[in-house]
C-alpha cells in the first residue's frame, strides 16, 4: 500500500487511505487529528503543542516527545500554500526543508502524496532547484544500490 | 538524526552535479587516476580536477600520496549520512501514515459498530477531543 522512491534530497511517499478526501485534508491541518499520528512509533504530540493556521505564512508547530525518556523534539514550519482539499506545502524553519502534500480523490479512497525536499542554500533559486531535483531523479536508485554495497570489506564493481 | 546538518549538505550538493555522480559511479568500481576519470567527459583536466576538489572537500573521496598519479579512491562510508537521513525520514512517514491510518478507521467506525465517538450527526467529528 505504501510506496517509496527516494534521491540523495528528495522523498516521496505515497499512500492510500480508505478515507474521503476532505477527511483526510482535515486530518493533516486540525490539531484534534494530528496529535493522534504525527509522532512516529514511540514518540506522542500532545495536542496543547501543536499550532496549525492552515494559510500562506501560518504557522505549524509541534512537539514530539519520546515517550521512553521524555526528549522533546519541537519542530516549526511555516505554510508556503494551502489549497483544500487539494495540497499543503510547509517549510520548516530549522532544516529549510519543504514538504509538499497532494491529496487524490480517489472516491471513497484518498491518495496522499509526500513529498520532501531538502535544498541546501547554494540551491534555493527556482532555476536551480529545478535542475537539482531533475538530476537528484536519475540518481536516486543509483545511490542505494551503492549504498548497499559499499559498506563490505571488499568493494565489488557494482554492476 | 544526529548528523550535522552541513555535512549533509556538503554531499548533497556535491552529488547534484552529474558529472560528479558519474565520477562517483566510475570510483565505485576502483581507484582511479585523474586522467582515467577524465577519458570519458569533454572536459579538460583542470576541469575535472575542480570537480575532484569537491570531492574531497566534502570526504567523498581521498587521494593518495603515492606516485605522480595520485590515484583517487572512493571513501563510501561518506554516503552513509546521507542514505541514513534518507532512511530516517522515509521511516517516521511509515509511522506517521500507519498512525494515521488506525485514526481514520477509528472515527469512520459506523456507530453501531462499537462505544466509538461517532453520532447521528456524521460520520467523522472533525473536532474529537482528545485528552493530552
Amino acid at each position: 500500500m505504501s510506496d517509496t522512491t527516494a534521491g540523495p534530497a528528495e522523498l516521496v511517499f505515497t499512500r492510500v487511505f480508505e478515507a474521503p478526501r476532505e477527511l483526510v485534508f482535515q486530518c493533516m491541518t486540525q490539531p484534534e487529528h494530528l496529535t493522534h499520528f504525527w509522532g512516529p512509533a514511540g514518540t506522542s504530540a500532545p495536542v496543547g503543542h501543536i499550532t496549525v493556521d492552515a494559510r500562506p505564512g501560518g504557522p505549524f508547530e509541534t512537539v514530539m516527545i519520546n515517550d521512553a525518556d521524555g526528549s522533546r523534539y519541537p519542530t516549526r514550519a511555516v505554510f508556503d500554500e494551502v489549497v483544500e482539499p487539494e495540497r499543503l506545502v510547509w517549510t520548516e524553519s530549522h532544516s529549510g526543508m519543504t514538504v509538499t502534500v497532494t491529496f487524490t480523490d480517489l472516491g471513497a479512497r484518498t491518495g496522499v502524496e509526500i513529498r520532501q525536499v531538502r535544498v541546501p542554500d547554494a540551491f534555493r533559486s527556482p532555476e536551480a532547484q529545478a535542475g537539482f531535483l531533475t538530476s537528484l531523479d536519475r540518481f536516486a536508485r543509483y545511490l542505494a544500490a551503492l549504498t548497499a554495497r559499499a559498506g563490505g570489506p571488499g568493494t565489488e564493481p557494482p554492476r | 538524526m544526529a548528523v550535522a546538518q552541513d555535512q549533509l549538505d556538503a554531499t548533497f550538493t556535491a552529488l547534484a552535479d552529474p558529472t560528479r555522480r558519474a565520477i562517483v559511479a566510475r570510483l565505485a568500481q576502483g581507484d582511479a587516476t585523474v586522467n582515467e576519470l577524465a577519458a570519458p567527459f569533454d572536459l579538460t583536466l583542470p576541469g575535472i580536477s575542480k570537480h575532484l576538489k569537491v570531492l574531497e572537500r566534502c570526504g567523498l573521496i581521498s587521494r593518495t600520496r603515492r606516485a605522480q598519479f595520485r590515484p583517487c579512491h572512493l571513501e563510501a562510508g561518506a554516503l552513509d549520512p546521507a542514505a541514513a537521513w534518507i532512511d530516517d525520514h522515509r521511516r517516521i512517514w511509515a509511522e506517521r501514515f500507519d498512525k494515521l491510518d488506525a485514526h481514520l478507521h477509528e472515527i469512520q467506525r459506523a456507530p453501531d459498530d462499537g462505544p466509538g465517538p461517532a453520532s447521528a450527526a456524521g460520520p467523522a467529528p472533525a473536532n474529537e477531543r482528545i485528552r493530552q
